[in-house]
């Protein structure tokens, strides 16, 4: 079996969990749990970091995967949005920061469904 | 193992992986928060709760009444006194006592009350509610120092300049209280600039309850069935002294508190006028209970256990500024810090023996009660709550002559706290009324803040999209923002001219800069 989709799917699904939970925390301090908010800072940053895990283990998929190249870029370019979603963020401009925290949210579930996806070297070898 | 099976596999372990990383900070938060702040959790064994007796403060005598008013002697000092059974602690107090005494006054006759500074920091007196001229209302640079004329020079920060207007006296002050307002409960507190919270937590708070002819002619329950009720939570080292979180414990030079406090400060032990979780025996008869909530940061949903029978456990009939038009019934009542609620509670719809918990839906454990009423077995009430208590003049939003705008907000790195991304200094003015004009104030939060506006009572005149809440009635001086919450209020500025504070009443964050001025003129 091909593992080169592997690296990819582990790091982008914590990646997916994490960017959910900024929606948590930021429910949560929106309701008045002081707290909340240090941790959905210090939450921004792992999963920051998630994401550009998941940038790396997408290169797997091309080299040696000989896969699509995109996924590098989209990957890293969430990571880009995610920096500026921060900036954003400590810039109190939630006019953008709450519906570019959605569009990440979506953007990581919608790369998180095509990585999970069948393919056909899955079944190939399982064949 | 089929390839489906093992993908299924898969997908079920990362499907309950997610789950769990999603659902766990979830549920572990659904609760929210009722207050903004963190806990502070005491360095000993907490006393049980209900085993000593409420007390209540003394009542000051004047010591001389003449054509200018009513004369008062008040002096700051540090004492030791039992809080918790068994055990010292060092307070600060009006008198050396917890809450201070009572000043009793009438509406329309000055209070002229002479302080003395036996204290080793400055201190500032604030009568919360007074309609009071700048000179005598508190503005926190209006330092008392101490006898030996320490100014202690804060270190170079923003707001911390020196103020020019300061008007600083060495060991002694009188401020002057004309009163000429409607009856109701004030309080007076420590309001020294960046050190409010910790001056307050140490125990410099007291009531100055106001009577009017009004307030007389009704039938209401009065002597000792009129409870002031200071509730404030305070937390304890494990050698009975307070314990608070200030950067600075000689509360002199670094204000504010530990980073990890700047949400505010959340202690376990809830005390009833300086006294934790006390019992107090009651007749079967109706009570007078002036509930303060003289907490730094917390808020309360107080509740009868067991609620009595047929329900409708308080019936208001005051709020910060007197009496309310009619009264009206209250599964509960939620307070803010500064709030002050006038309610008739009826024991005499207890059957003797009853032990009635006052209870805080807002807590848990140890902060989920607050104290507990006895009800005896005697009976005779001559009192009443009549139909109609009082007048309130709506102030029209259309007739104002200024709209603005205030949005309390964590300063952006949780250090601190702004006012429209603007930290307190005394000489920025935030908002210019004309004398005798009316502004419509709009309230935007992020966390909880009670906002208070000194000089003023206004009314509130919606939160969000709806109109006021179910305790915004009457003559306000304080506002429970919540969190993400907007609100409106509106205010006639007609007493006096001059500079005044409005700030959030959570004394961490007020400490912390969330104060603006308005000058009025």
């Amino acid at each position: 079996m091909t593992w080169h989709y592997w690296p990819y799917r582990i790091t982008l699904s914590v990646a997916a969990v994490l960017l959910f939970n900024q929606s948590v925390f930021a429910g949560q301090f929106l309701g008045g749990s002081y707290p909340s908010l240090a941790t959905h800072r210090e939450n921004a940053t792992y999963a920051g970091i998630a994401v550009l895990a998941a940038g790396i283990a997408a290169i797997a998929i091309r080299w040696p995967g000989k896969g699509p190249w995109w996924p590098i870029a989209a990957t890293f370019g969430l990571f880009g949005l995610i920096a500026l979603q921060i900036v954003l963020g400590f810039l109190r401009l939630l006019e953008i920061h709450i519906p570019l925290g959605v569009s990440i949210i979506v953007l990581a579930v919608l790369l998180l469904f095509w990585a999970w996806r069948k393919r056909p070297a899955d079944i190939e070898v399982a064949r | 193992m089929s390839p489906l099976s093992r993908r299924g596999f898969i997908g079920l372990v990362a499907g309950a992986g997610a789950a769990a990383g999603v659902g766990v900070p979830l549920l572990s938060g659904i609760a929210g928060a009722a207050s903004t702040g963190v806990a502070l959790t005491s360095q000993l064994p907490l006393p049980r709760p209900f085993t000593v007796p409420l007390t209540l403060p003394p009542v000051l005598r004047p010591t001389r009444s003449d054509a200018d008013g009513d004369h008062y002697e008040i002096t700051q000092r540090a004492a030791s006194v039992e809080i918790l059974p068994g055990l010292r602690t060092t307070i600060w107090g009006y008198n050396g006592i917890f809450p201070g005494p009572t000043i009793e006054s009438t509406s329309g006759r000055p209070a002229i009350v002479h302080h003395t500074n036996q204290l080793p920091v400055p201190v500032v007196v604030h009568l919360h509610g007074g309609h009071t001229p700048e000179d005598s209302d508190g503005y926190p640079t209006d330092f008392i120092l101490p006898g030996n004329g320490f100014n202690p020079v804060m270190p170079d920060m923003p707001g911390m300049a020196p103020d020019p207007l300061a008007k600083i006296t060495t060991g002694e002050r009188t401020y002057t209280f004309p009163l000429a307002q409607r009856a109701t409960a004030l309080w007076y507190h420590d309001h020294r600039m960046a050190f409010t919270g910790a001056s307050v937590w140490r125990g410099l708070a007291g009531f100055h309850l106001i009577r009017d002819a009004e307030e007389n002619a009704l039938p209401l329950p009065r002597g000792a069935r009129e409870l002031p009720l200071l509730i404030a939570d305070r937390a304890f080292n494990a050698d009975g002294s307070l314990r608070y979180p200030s950067k600075d414990p000689s509360l002199l030079m670094l204000p504010g508190v530990e980073q990890q406090y700047t949400g505010g400060v959340l202690a376990d032990v809830i005390l009833v006028n300086g006294r934790p979780w006390p019992v107090a025996n009651v007749d079967r008869a109706r009570y007078r209970l002036r509930l303060l909530n003289a907490s730094n940061a917390r808020r309360y949903q107080l509740t009868l256990d067991p609620p009595p029978p047929g329900g409708n456990a308080f019936t208001q009939i005051g709020s910060d500024g007197g009496l309310l038009t009619a009264p009206v019934p209250h599964e509960a009542i939620e307070m803010a810090p500064a709030e002050r609620f006038d309610v008739i509670v009826d024991f005499g719809r207890y059957p003797p023996g009853t032990e009635v918990v006052l209870a805080n839906g807002f807590g848990s454990g140890s902060t989920g009660v607050v104290m507990k009423f006895l009800v005896g077995s005697a009976t005779g009430d001559p009192s009443r709550i009549p139909d109609t208590l009082s007048t309130i003049t709506p102030l029209d939003p259309a007739h104002a002559d200024v709209t603005r705008d205030f949005h309390f907000a964590d300063a952006g790195d949780q250090s601190g706290w702004y006012i429209n991304g603007q930290p307190y200094s005394p000489t920025n003015i935030a908002a210019a009324p004309k004398l005798g004009s009316t502004e419509v104030w709009r309230l935007v939060a992020d966390f909880a803040h009670p906002i208070h506006l000194h000089l003023v009572h206004f009314q509130v005149l919606s939160r969000g999209l709806k109109g006021p809440g179910e305790y915004d009635r009457g003559w306000k001086d304080v506002i429970d923002l919540r969190p993400a919450e907007e609100a409106t209020i509106i205010a006639r500025f007609d007493d006096h001219p001059g500079r005044f504070v409005f700030h959030c009443h959570n004394l961490e964050h007020e400490d912390m800069a969330m104060m603006g001025n308005f000058r009025v003129s």
